[in-house]
């Protein structure tokens, strides 16, 4: 699903936020990335959606180059990824239930399809009861949810979540938590960057280590 | 594929306004006085180019006759006259003529007048110019012609009237020049505001999926909406102080002329319409597009 060789990216300040990147990412796959604060976690997935494109070096997503890609076709990219923000960037001038079709309008679903997602996807997270109201009434953790609503709303090869249980307690991330494990089962390739030891323990699944913007660490079933 | 989401584009546009009746309403009424600013001036500069242009016609070239010129002679003359490039008019002032303008311009003082027994003005011919920069030539090849006596333009006041009109032409067009850039500048600053109040939408739908087209179209038929009504009011507004000013001034000044057909005030509306909505497009375009690159 996700290839990168020999990818490094510099920023124009002159730091070096990846170096030397090669890895394979599965279809199917859950893959936690760790690594301190700097360590080129967030840089690694704006690769995959093509927030910024590599220095040097080859990205393949779905089997699209996206160093190559011209940037018309870039929104077609990203409607196979979802994205969930660690600062949520939801709409709060919005419903709950006008933020998950918001993104399926922007891509040009009709209105029976946006319906029956956004009810399908609201089920899912369990805030279907909430539709009406805005999000700023909602807890961190429903915000979180609402977030993820929204980014497999329209059912995407690959979801990237930027430590979506940063701000959230314990049991509250365990919650998210197995909600990404349900999307996942489901087929969705999902990258988590994380800093949390207890979660990523439980969670035995792949863990890639970053530091200083290479890949040090790379074991199935690992450990923070 | 643009059209069939025409009405999507326009329900987010007016959705927009709804959501945030407050800022459209600061950005309609800011734009509002830029464009009623620029339309102070516009008026102000048809009405001085009217003024100048109505001094400019009044520039004439008199020829004096001699006493003894003939009736053909007058028509051979006034014909070879016409001929000449630029001319505009030749209009003939017999002595009788000159004699009953001299009464009326003295008034109550043509009692001076019973003192001579003969009439002392000659005849004349009045000549008036289509372009009054070729006034001077023209007058010299008239001097030429017989049976004229003498030819009067006013060759001083004429070469300073339009040494003025030329530099005061000049400087109004670049002070409109200044103007239209800066009204450029202060309105798509105005709309940038309000798009970077929604920076946030433009990168969710960016990160969906949504071309940038989808993204621009709501913004752009947003701009041109406060544009477009803004340019409105500031033609109702500068239409009705218009009006009200033209009449304060022919109280004050009866002879000064004014432009008040509504045909000739027409290009200023066009040009405040145009302004408005097209800096509201292409300033909602341009905004959007810096947010776009997530």
């Amino acid at each position: 699903m996700i290839r990168m060789f020999h990818v490094y990216k510099n920023y124009p300040n002159k730091i070096q936020a990846l170096r030397d990147i090669n890895i394979h990412i599965k279809k199917g796959e859950f893959v936690f990335l760790v690594g301190p604060t700097g360590a080129g976690k967030s840089t690694f997935l704006k690769l995959i959606y093509r927030g910024i494109v590599p220095t040097k070096g080859q990205v393949i997503v779905d089997g699209i180059n996206i160093a190559r890609l011209k940037s018309g076709y870039i929104p077609y990219l990203r409607r196979n990824i979802g994205i969930v923000f660690q600062d949520f960037k939801l709409l709060y001038n919005r419903t709950v239930y006008e933020n998950v079709s918001f993104g399926l309008k922007a891509i040009g679903a009709t209105n029976f399809e946006i319906r029956q997602q956004v009810n399908k996807v609201l089920n899912l997270v369990g805030l279907e009861h909430k539709r009406k109201i805005k999000p700023h009434l909602l807890s961190g953790g429903e915000q979180q949810k609402l977030c993820i609503a929204r980014a497999i709303a329209n059912e995407p090869l690959i979801l990237l979540t930027d430590e979506p249980t940063g701000n959230l307690d314990p049991y509250t991330s365990w919650e998210i938590m197995k909600l990404l494990f349900h999307i996942n089962i489901r087929g969705t390739t999902i990258i988590m960057a994380s800093h949390d030891k207890l979660m990523i323990d439980k969670a035995k699944k792949r863990v890639v280590r970053l530091e200083r913007g290479r890949i040090i660490e790379d074991t199935q079933r690992g450990t923070y | 594929m643009i059209f069939e989401n025409m009405g999507f584009y326009f329900r987010e546009a007016l959705l927009s306004f709804r959501r945030s009746t407050l800022m459209s309403m600061a950005t309609i009424l800011s734009i509002t006085t830029i464009l009623i600013i620029v339309g102070v001036f516009l008026l102000i500069s048809i009405n001085s180019s009217l003024f100048l242009k109505n001094i400019e016609s009044q520039l004439e070239i008199i020829v004096y006759l001699e006493d003894n010129i003939s009736q053909a002679e007058i028509n051979n003359l006034k014909s070879n006259i016409a001929s000449i490039d630029g001319i505009k008019e030749v209009k003939f002032v017999s002595k009788e003529e000159a004699y009953q303008r001299l009464l009326k311009d003295l008034g109550e003082q043509k009692d001076i007048l019973s003192a001579i027994e003969k009439n002392p003005l000659p005849a004349s011919l009045e000549i008036q110019v289509k372009d009054p920069k070729m006034i001077e030539q023209i007058a010299n090849r008239i001097a030429e012609f017989k049976k004229v006596e003498e030819v009067e333009y006013g060759r001083e006041i004429a070469e300073k009237l339009l040494n003025f009109t030329y530099v005061f032409r000049r400087a109004g067009m670049l002070v409109l020049a200044l103007l239209v850039f800066a009204s450029i500048l202060i309105i798509s600053n105005i709309i940038k505001i309000t798009v970077y109040a929604r920076r946030n939408e433009i990168e969710i739908m960016s990160l969906s999926g949504a071309t940038s087209w989808f993204i621009k179209w709501p913004f752009i038929i947003e701009g041109f909406l406060q544009g477009f009504i803004s340019s409105l009011f500031s033609i109702i507004i500068l239409y009705y102080f218009y009006i009200f000013a033209v009449d304060k001034v022919h109280q004050a000044i009866p002879f000064l002329p004014l432009v008040v057909d509504n045909m000739d005030l027409l290009p200023i509306g066009i040009a405040i319409v145009l302004l408005g909505s097209l800096v509201g497009i292409l300033g909602s375009m341009f905004s959007v597009g810096k947010y776009l690159n997530v």
